[in-house]
Protein backbone atom coordinates (compact mmCIF):
# COMPACT_ATOMS: atom_id res chain seq x y z
CA UNK A 1 0.00 0.00 0.00
CA UNK A 2 3.11 2.28 0.86
CA UNK A 3 4.75 1.34 -2.09
CA UNK A 4 2.09 1.96 -4.56
CA UNK A 5 1.13 5.53 -3.04
CA UNK A 6 4.28 6.42 -3.02
CA UNK A 7 4.41 5.44 -6.87
CA UNK A 8 1.38 7.33 -7.43
CA UNK A 9 2.05 10.18 -5.52
CA UNK A 10 5.54 10.51 -7.88
CA UNK A 11 3.26 9.72 -11.22
CA UNK A 12 1.31 12.65 -10.22
CA UNK A 13 3.66 15.41 -8.45
CA UNK A 14 5.17 16.92 -11.62
CA UNK A 15 1.22 17.40 -13.39
CA UNK A 16 0.11 18.46 -9.73
CA UNK A 17 2.76 21.15 -9.11
CA UNK A 18 2.22 22.44 -12.69
CA UNK A 19 -1.39 23.00 -12.28
CA UNK A 20 -0.85 24.52 -9.02
CA UNK A 21 1.89 26.81 -10.74
CA UNK A 22 -0.32 27.39 -12.95
CA UNK A 23 -3.03 28.92 -10.94
CA UNK A 24 -0.91 31.07 -8.94
CA UNK A 25 0.31 32.49 -12.50
CA UNK A 26 -3.39 33.11 -13.19
CA UNK A 27 -4.39 34.50 -9.93
CA UNK A 28 -1.37 37.21 -10.69
CA UNK A 29 -2.46 37.95 -14.31
CA UNK A 30 -6.22 38.56 -12.96
CA UNK A 31 -4.89 40.66 -10.37
CA UNK A 32 -3.17 43.10 -12.86
CA UNK A 33 -6.48 42.61 -14.88
CA UNK A 34 -8.26 44.28 -11.89
CA UNK A 35 -6.44 47.00 -10.82
CA UNK A 36 -6.18 48.10 -14.10
CA UNK A 37 -10.04 47.83 -13.66
CA UNK A 38 -10.42 49.92 -10.40
CA UNK A 39 -7.84 52.30 -11.36
CA UNK A 40 -9.66 53.56 -14.86
CA UNK A 41 -12.84 53.88 -12.84
CA UNK A 42 -11.33 55.71 -10.19
CA UNK A 43 -9.58 58.19 -12.85
CA UNK A 44 -12.73 58.42 -14.82
CA UNK A 45 -14.90 58.97 -12.53
CA UNK A 46 -12.24 61.63 -10.56
CA UNK A 47 -11.82 63.64 -13.75
CA UNK A 48 -15.32 64.65 -14.15
CA UNK A 49 -16.21 68.50 -14.59
CA UNK A 50 -18.51 70.06 -16.60
CA UNK A 51 -19.43 73.87 -17.20
CA UNK A 52 -22.22 74.36 -19.29
CA UNK A 53 -22.38 77.64 -21.37
CA UNK A 54 -25.63 78.34 -20.20
CA UNK A 55 -27.44 78.53 -17.14
CA UNK A 56 -31.27 78.33 -16.28
CA UNK A 57 -33.54 79.65 -13.32
CA UNK A 58 -33.66 75.97 -12.04
CA UNK A 59 -30.55 73.92 -13.12
CA UNK A 60 -27.28 74.93 -11.77
CA UNK A 61 -24.66 75.04 -15.21
CA UNK A 62 -21.81 73.08 -13.30
CA UNK A 63 -21.52 69.44 -12.54
CA UNK A 64 -18.66 67.31 -10.82
CA UNK A 65 -18.67 63.63 -8.82
CA UNK A 66 -18.78 65.58 -5.74
CA UNK A 67 -21.68 66.83 -6.22
CA UNK A 68 -23.02 63.57 -5.70
CA UNK A 69 -22.25 62.15 -2.66
CA UNK A 70 -22.83 57.82 -4.22
CA UNK A 71 -20.07 59.03 -6.56
CA UNK A 72 -17.61 60.48 -4.04
CA UNK A 73 -18.35 56.98 -2.54
CA UNK A 74 -17.75 55.18 -6.06
CA UNK A 75 -13.92 56.84 -6.71
CA UNK A 76 -13.25 56.07 -2.84
CA UNK A 77 -14.18 52.45 -2.93
CA UNK A 78 -12.48 51.83 -6.29
CA UNK A 79 -8.86 53.36 -4.78
CA UNK A 80 -9.31 51.29 -1.78
CA UNK A 81 -9.40 48.34 -3.52
CA UNK A 82 -7.29 49.48 -6.02
CA UNK A 83 -4.48 49.70 -3.39
CA UNK A 84 -5.39 46.63 -1.67
CA UNK A 85 -4.81 45.29 -4.92
CA UNK A 86 -1.79 46.58 -5.67
CA UNK A 87 -0.16 45.41 -1.91
CA UNK A 88 -1.74 41.82 -2.80
CA UNK A 89 0.65 41.10 -5.60
CA UNK A 90 3.34 40.30 -3.17
CA UNK A 91 1.50 38.10 -1.61
CA UNK A 92 0.27 36.44 -5.06
CA UNK A 93 4.07 36.19 -5.85
CA UNK A 94 4.82 34.27 -2.93
CA UNK A 95 2.04 31.81 -3.88
CA UNK A 96 4.10 30.95 -6.93
CA UNK A 97 7.37 30.45 -5.74
CA UNK A 98 5.73 28.66 -2.78
CA UNK A 99 2.78 26.44 -3.43
CA UNK A 100 2.33 25.24 0.12
CA UNK A 101 1.70 28.27 1.78
CA UNK A 102 -1.92 28.01 3.61
CA UNK A 103 -2.43 31.16 6.15
CA UNK A 104 -1.84 32.88 3.40
CA UNK A 105 -3.92 32.05 1.04
CA UNK A 106 -6.94 31.68 3.63
CA UNK A 107 -6.11 35.52 4.45
CA UNK A 108 -5.83 36.49 0.88
CA UNK A 109 -9.68 35.04 0.41
CA UNK A 110 -10.96 36.51 3.64
CA UNK A 111 -9.41 40.21 2.19
CA UNK A 112 -10.61 39.33 -1.41
CA UNK A 113 -14.41 38.65 -0.35
CA UNK A 114 -14.41 42.10 1.78
CA UNK A 115 -13.00 43.65 -1.04
CA UNK A 116 -15.58 41.92 -3.53
CA UNK A 117 -18.40 43.40 -1.10
CA UNK A 118 -16.37 46.66 -1.54
CA UNK A 119 -16.46 47.35 -4.80
CA UNK A 120 -20.09 45.81 -5.88
CA UNK A 121 -21.36 48.00 -3.13
CA UNK A 122 -19.25 51.14 -4.95
CA UNK A 123 -20.04 50.29 -8.63
CA UNK A 124 -24.18 49.49 -7.70
CA UNK A 125 -25.12 52.40 -5.58
CA UNK A 126 -23.02 54.52 -8.75
CA UNK A 127 -24.56 52.17 -11.35
CA UNK A 128 -28.01 53.47 -9.13
CA UNK A 129 -27.56 56.95 -9.05
CA UNK A 130 -26.57 56.94 -13.14
CA UNK A 131 -29.46 55.70 -13.70
CA UNK A 132 -31.52 57.98 -12.07
CA UNK A 133 -29.05 60.78 -13.97
CA UNK A 134 -30.76 59.46 -17.47
CA UNK A 135 -33.69 58.41 -16.61
CA UNK A 136 -35.08 60.84 -13.38
CA UNK A 137 -38.28 59.58 -11.52
CA UNK A 138 -41.72 60.25 -11.75
CA UNK A 139 -43.06 59.81 -8.62
CA UNK A 140 -40.52 61.77 -6.71
CA UNK A 141 -40.40 64.48 -9.48
CA UNK A 142 -36.64 64.26 -10.07
CA UNK A 143 -35.47 65.37 -13.17
CA UNK A 144 -33.41 63.74 -15.89
CA UNK A 145 -29.96 65.56 -15.58
CA UNK A 146 -28.66 63.95 -18.50
CA UNK A 147 -30.90 66.19 -20.71
CA UNK A 148 -28.34 68.92 -19.74
CA UNK A 149 -25.25 67.04 -19.00
CA UNK A 150 -24.37 65.07 -21.69
CA UNK A 151 -20.41 64.68 -21.45
CA UNK A 152 -20.45 64.43 -17.67
CA UNK A 153 -23.32 61.70 -17.91
CA UNK A 154 -21.28 59.96 -20.67
CA UNK A 155 -18.26 60.17 -18.59
CA UNK A 156 -19.86 58.35 -15.48
CA UNK A 157 -21.79 55.68 -17.35
CA UNK A 158 -18.58 54.46 -18.69
CA UNK A 159 -16.34 54.52 -15.89
CA UNK A 160 -18.74 51.66 -14.08
CA UNK A 161 -18.11 49.24 -16.76
CA UNK A 162 -14.30 48.78 -15.46
CA UNK A 163 -15.64 48.90 -11.96
CA UNK A 164 -17.95 46.16 -13.04
CA UNK A 165 -14.98 44.32 -14.53
CA UNK A 166 -13.15 44.13 -11.69
CA UNK A 167 -15.91 42.60 -9.46
CA UNK A 168 -16.22 40.14 -12.01
CA UNK A 169 -12.67 39.64 -11.36
CA UNK A 170 -12.26 39.46 -7.91
CA UNK A 171 -14.52 36.51 -8.07
CA UNK A 172 -12.84 34.48 -10.28
CA UNK A 173 -9.72 35.18 -7.83
CA UNK A 174 -11.53 33.84 -4.67
CA UNK A 175 -12.51 31.09 -6.98
CA UNK A 176 -9.20 30.02 -7.96
CA UNK A 177 -7.46 30.70 -4.23
CA UNK A 178 -10.42 27.86 -2.95
CA UNK A 179 -9.49 25.56 -5.18
CA UNK A 180 -6.03 26.42 -4.63
CA UNK A 181 -6.66 25.34 -1.08
CA UNK A 182 -8.60 22.42 -2.38
CA UNK A 183 -5.78 20.82 -3.72
CA UNK A 184 -3.59 20.64 -1.01
CA UNK B 1 32.03 39.93 53.10
CA UNK B 2 28.60 40.49 54.24
CA UNK B 3 27.26 41.01 50.49
CA UNK B 4 28.82 38.08 49.63
CA UNK B 5 27.69 35.96 52.64
CA UNK B 6 23.83 37.42 51.27
CA UNK B 7 24.20 35.99 48.07
CA UNK B 8 25.59 32.71 49.08
CA UNK B 9 22.93 32.76 51.40
CA UNK B 10 20.40 33.77 49.30
CA UNK B 11 21.42 31.19 46.42
CA UNK B 12 20.72 27.77 48.30
CA UNK B 13 17.21 28.80 49.39
CA UNK B 14 16.19 29.98 45.67
CA UNK B 15 18.35 26.43 44.73
CA UNK B 16 16.05 24.58 47.07
CA UNK B 17 13.15 26.34 45.52
CA UNK B 18 13.82 25.17 42.06
CA UNK B 19 14.67 21.97 43.20
CA UNK B 20 11.23 21.63 44.95
CA UNK B 21 9.35 23.02 42.15
CA UNK B 22 11.27 20.37 40.16
CA UNK B 23 10.65 17.94 42.05
CA UNK B 24 6.76 19.03 42.83
CA UNK B 25 7.07 19.04 38.58
CA UNK B 26 8.16 15.59 38.44
CA UNK B 27 5.83 14.47 40.69
CA UNK B 28 3.40 15.47 38.66
CA UNK B 29 4.33 14.61 35.81
CA UNK B 30 4.04 10.69 35.93
CA UNK B 31 0.38 11.45 37.15
CA UNK B 32 -0.46 13.59 34.07
CA UNK B 33 0.78 10.73 31.92
CA UNK B 34 -1.23 8.40 33.65
CA UNK B 35 -4.33 11.01 33.68
CA UNK B 36 -3.17 11.00 29.86
CA UNK B 37 -3.63 7.66 29.16
CA UNK B 38 -5.93 6.88 31.24
CA UNK B 39 -8.09 9.43 29.12
CA UNK B 40 -7.15 7.68 26.29
CA UNK B 41 -8.01 4.72 26.62
CA UNK B 42 -11.58 5.70 27.76
CA UNK B 43 -11.70 7.94 24.90
CA UNK B 44 -10.71 5.47 22.69
CA UNK B 45 -13.49 2.86 24.27
CA UNK B 46 -16.01 5.57 24.56
CA UNK B 47 -15.41 6.75 21.33
CA UNK B 48 -18.39 5.37 19.67
CA UNK B 49 -20.47 6.54 22.37
CA UNK B 50 -19.07 10.27 21.89
CA UNK B 51 -21.43 12.92 19.70
CA UNK B 52 -21.17 13.60 16.29
CA UNK B 53 -19.42 17.32 17.40
CA UNK B 54 -17.13 15.89 20.09
CA UNK B 55 -14.81 13.71 18.13
CA UNK B 56 -11.52 15.34 17.51
CA UNK B 57 -9.40 15.73 14.54
CA UNK B 58 -10.00 17.69 11.28
CA UNK B 59 -13.03 15.36 10.86
CA UNK B 60 -14.86 17.24 14.10
CA UNK B 61 -13.46 20.82 13.42
CA UNK B 62 -15.29 19.92 10.03
CA UNK B 63 -18.35 19.07 11.73
CA UNK B 64 -18.37 22.03 14.38
CA UNK B 65 -18.09 24.23 11.38
CA UNK B 66 -20.71 23.22 9.35
CA UNK B 67 -23.41 23.35 12.36
CA UNK B 68 -22.30 26.99 12.66
CA UNK B 69 -22.76 26.96 8.71
CA UNK B 70 -26.59 25.58 9.21
CA UNK B 71 -27.31 28.11 12.04
CA UNK B 72 -26.08 31.61 9.86
CA UNK B 73 -28.05 30.53 6.91
CA UNK B 74 -31.14 29.73 8.68
CA UNK B 75 -30.10 33.56 10.40
CA UNK B 76 -29.45 35.31 7.01
CA UNK B 77 -32.55 33.77 5.19
CA UNK B 78 -34.85 35.36 7.43
CA UNK B 79 -32.45 38.57 7.30
CA UNK B 80 -33.29 38.37 3.50
CA UNK B 81 -36.58 37.53 3.78
CA UNK B 82 -37.53 40.15 6.20
CA UNK B 83 -35.51 42.52 3.92
CA UNK B 84 -38.14 41.46 0.98
CA UNK B 85 -41.44 41.34 2.33
CA UNK B 86 -40.80 45.10 3.92
CA UNK B 87 -39.73 46.22 0.62
CA UNK B 88 -42.96 44.75 -1.02
CA UNK B 89 -44.87 46.12 1.40
CA UNK B 90 -43.88 49.21 1.33
CA UNK B 91 -47.32 51.45 0.37
CA UNK B 92 -48.28 54.53 1.44
CA UNK B 93 -50.53 57.21 0.67
CA UNK B 94 -50.68 60.73 2.02
CA UNK B 95 -53.59 62.49 2.81
CA UNK B 96 -52.66 65.73 1.47
CA UNK B 97 -52.34 66.17 -2.31
CA UNK B 98 -50.47 69.55 -4.34
CA UNK B 99 -49.51 70.08 -7.68
CA UNK B 100 -46.29 68.48 -8.16
CA UNK B 101 -46.27 65.71 -5.91
CA UNK B 102 -48.44 62.27 -6.41
CA UNK B 103 -49.54 61.00 -3.29
CA UNK B 104 -49.17 57.77 -3.37
CA UNK B 105 -45.33 55.63 -3.12
CA UNK B 106 -44.50 51.86 -3.56
CA UNK B 107 -41.75 50.17 -4.49
CA UNK B 108 -42.84 49.82 -8.38
CA UNK B 109 -41.90 53.65 -8.51
CA UNK B 110 -38.15 52.98 -7.84
CA UNK B 111 -36.26 50.62 -10.16
CA UNK B 112 -33.69 50.23 -7.40
CA UNK B 113 -36.03 49.08 -5.32
CA UNK B 114 -37.65 46.64 -7.38
CA UNK B 115 -34.07 45.25 -7.84
CA UNK B 116 -33.69 45.18 -4.66
CA UNK B 117 -36.72 42.73 -3.56
CA UNK B 118 -35.90 40.43 -6.67
CA UNK B 119 -32.63 40.23 -5.13
CA UNK B 120 -33.47 39.28 -1.84
CA UNK B 121 -36.12 37.15 -2.70
CA UNK B 122 -33.29 35.34 -4.88
CA UNK B 123 -30.60 35.35 -2.33
CA UNK B 124 -33.93 33.75 0.15
CA UNK B 125 -34.12 31.08 -2.39
CA UNK B 126 -30.55 30.57 -2.55
CA UNK B 127 -30.53 29.88 1.34
CA UNK B 128 -33.13 27.89 1.35
CA UNK B 129 -31.68 25.18 -1.09
CA UNK B 130 -28.48 25.16 0.35
CA UNK B 131 -29.64 24.18 3.34
CA UNK B 132 -29.22 20.39 2.37
CA UNK B 133 -26.16 20.87 0.99
CA UNK B 134 -25.13 22.48 4.28
CA UNK B 135 -26.74 19.76 6.19
CA UNK B 136 -24.66 17.15 4.09
CA UNK B 137 -21.29 18.51 4.96
CA UNK B 138 -22.30 17.78 8.48
CA UNK B 139 -22.52 14.48 8.07
CA UNK B 140 -20.04 13.44 5.38
CA UNK B 141 -17.01 16.09 6.46
CA UNK B 142 -14.76 14.24 3.90
CA UNK B 143 -16.68 15.61 0.76
CA UNK B 144 -14.94 18.88 -0.30
CA UNK B 145 -16.50 19.05 -4.00
CA UNK B 146 -19.85 20.29 -1.80
CA UNK B 147 -18.27 22.72 0.21
CA UNK B 148 -16.02 24.17 -2.77
CA UNK B 149 -19.89 24.67 -4.90
CA UNK B 150 -21.21 26.16 -2.05
CA UNK B 151 -18.35 28.65 -1.44
CA UNK B 152 -19.03 29.54 -5.01
CA UNK B 153 -22.56 29.74 -4.90
CA UNK B 154 -21.99 31.81 -1.79
CA UNK B 155 -19.83 34.73 -3.71
CA UNK B 156 -22.00 35.37 -6.15
CA UNK B 157 -25.03 35.72 -4.20
CA UNK B 158 -23.28 37.81 -1.98
CA UNK B 159 -21.88 39.78 -4.03
CA UNK B 160 -25.86 40.18 -5.80
CA UNK B 161 -27.26 40.79 -2.70
CA UNK B 162 -24.37 43.83 -1.53
CA UNK B 163 -25.40 45.33 -5.07
CA UNK B 164 -29.05 45.38 -4.52
CA UNK B 165 -28.59 46.88 -1.06
CA UNK B 166 -25.92 49.28 -1.67
CA UNK B 167 -28.39 50.68 -5.07
CA UNK B 168 -31.16 50.44 -2.48
CA UNK B 169 -29.30 52.52 -0.22
CA UNK B 170 -27.79 55.19 -2.94
CA UNK B 171 -32.01 55.68 -3.46
CA UNK B 172 -32.77 56.02 0.48
CA UNK B 173 -29.68 58.38 0.33
CA UNK B 174 -30.94 60.82 -2.03
CA UNK B 175 -35.13 60.43 -0.40
CA UNK B 176 -33.45 61.12 2.76
CA UNK B 177 -31.47 63.87 1.75
CA UNK B 178 -31.82 65.38 -1.83
CA UNK B 179 -29.46 66.80 -3.66
CA UNK B 180 -28.96 70.24 -4.39
CA UNK B 181 -26.80 70.20 -7.56
CA UNK B 182 -30.10 68.05 -9.50
CA UNK B 183 -32.39 69.58 -8.09
CA UNK B 184 -34.09 66.53 -6.56
CA UNK B 185 -36.24 67.25 -3.47
CA UNK B 186 -35.89 64.94 -0.38
CA UNK B 187 -38.81 62.66 -0.61
CA UNK B 188 -38.96 61.80 3.19
CA UNK B 189 -39.66 64.36 4.44
CA UNK B 190 -43.32 63.31 3.59
CA UNK B 191 -43.45 59.58 3.35
CA UNK B 192 -42.19 58.80 6.51
CA UNK B 193 -43.08 55.27 6.85
CA UNK B 194 -41.92 54.23 3.31
CA UNK B 195 -39.14 55.87 4.33
CA UNK B 196 -38.65 53.95 7.57
CA UNK B 197 -39.20 50.44 5.69
CA UNK B 198 -36.74 51.23 3.46
CA UNK B 199 -34.38 52.61 5.43
CA UNK B 200 -34.70 49.16 7.82
CA UNK B 201 -34.96 46.78 4.49
CA UNK B 202 -31.09 47.99 3.48
CA UNK B 203 -30.08 47.33 7.35
CA UNK B 204 -31.00 44.02 6.82
CA UNK B 205 -29.72 43.09 3.64
CA UNK B 206 -26.12 44.19 4.92
CA UNK B 207 -26.41 42.02 7.90
CA UNK B 208 -27.21 39.36 5.84
CA UNK B 209 -23.97 40.10 3.62
CA UNK B 210 -21.92 40.50 6.65
CA UNK B 211 -23.44 36.97 7.58
CA UNK B 212 -22.29 35.54 4.02
CA UNK B 213 -19.13 36.98 4.11
CA UNK B 214 -18.57 34.75 7.79
CA UNK B 215 -20.13 31.41 5.78
CA UNK B 216 -17.70 32.12 2.90
CA UNK B 217 -14.67 32.42 5.32
CA UNK B 218 -15.80 29.41 7.36
CA UNK B 219 -16.24 27.36 4.23
CA UNK B 220 -12.70 28.44 3.02
CA UNK B 221 -11.25 27.42 6.66
CA UNK B 222 -13.16 24.10 6.44
CA UNK B 223 -11.64 23.31 2.91
CA UNK B 224 -7.90 24.12 4.01
CA UNK B 225 -8.25 21.76 6.95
Amino acid sequence: MKGSSEHGETSKAPLGRGVSKGVSVLDLILRFIAIIGTLASAIAMGTTNETLPFFTQFIRFKAQYSDLPTLTFFVVANSIVCAYLILSLPLSILHIIRSRAKYSRLLLIFLDVAMLALVTAGASAAAAIVYLAHKGNVRANWLAICQQFDSFCERISGSLIGSFGAMVVLVLLILLSAIALARR
Amino acid sequence: MDGGKAPVAAAPPAAAGATASSSSSYATAPTNGNGATAAGSDSKAGRRGLPLLLRSGADGFRRCLGVIDFLLRVAAFGATLAGAISTGTADERLSVFTQFFQFHARFDDFPAFTFFLVANAVAAGYLVLSLPLSAACVLRPKKGGARLLLLLCDTVVMALLAAAGAAAAAVVYVAHSGNLRASWTPICMQFHGFCQRTSGAVVAAFLAVLVFIVLILMAACAIRR
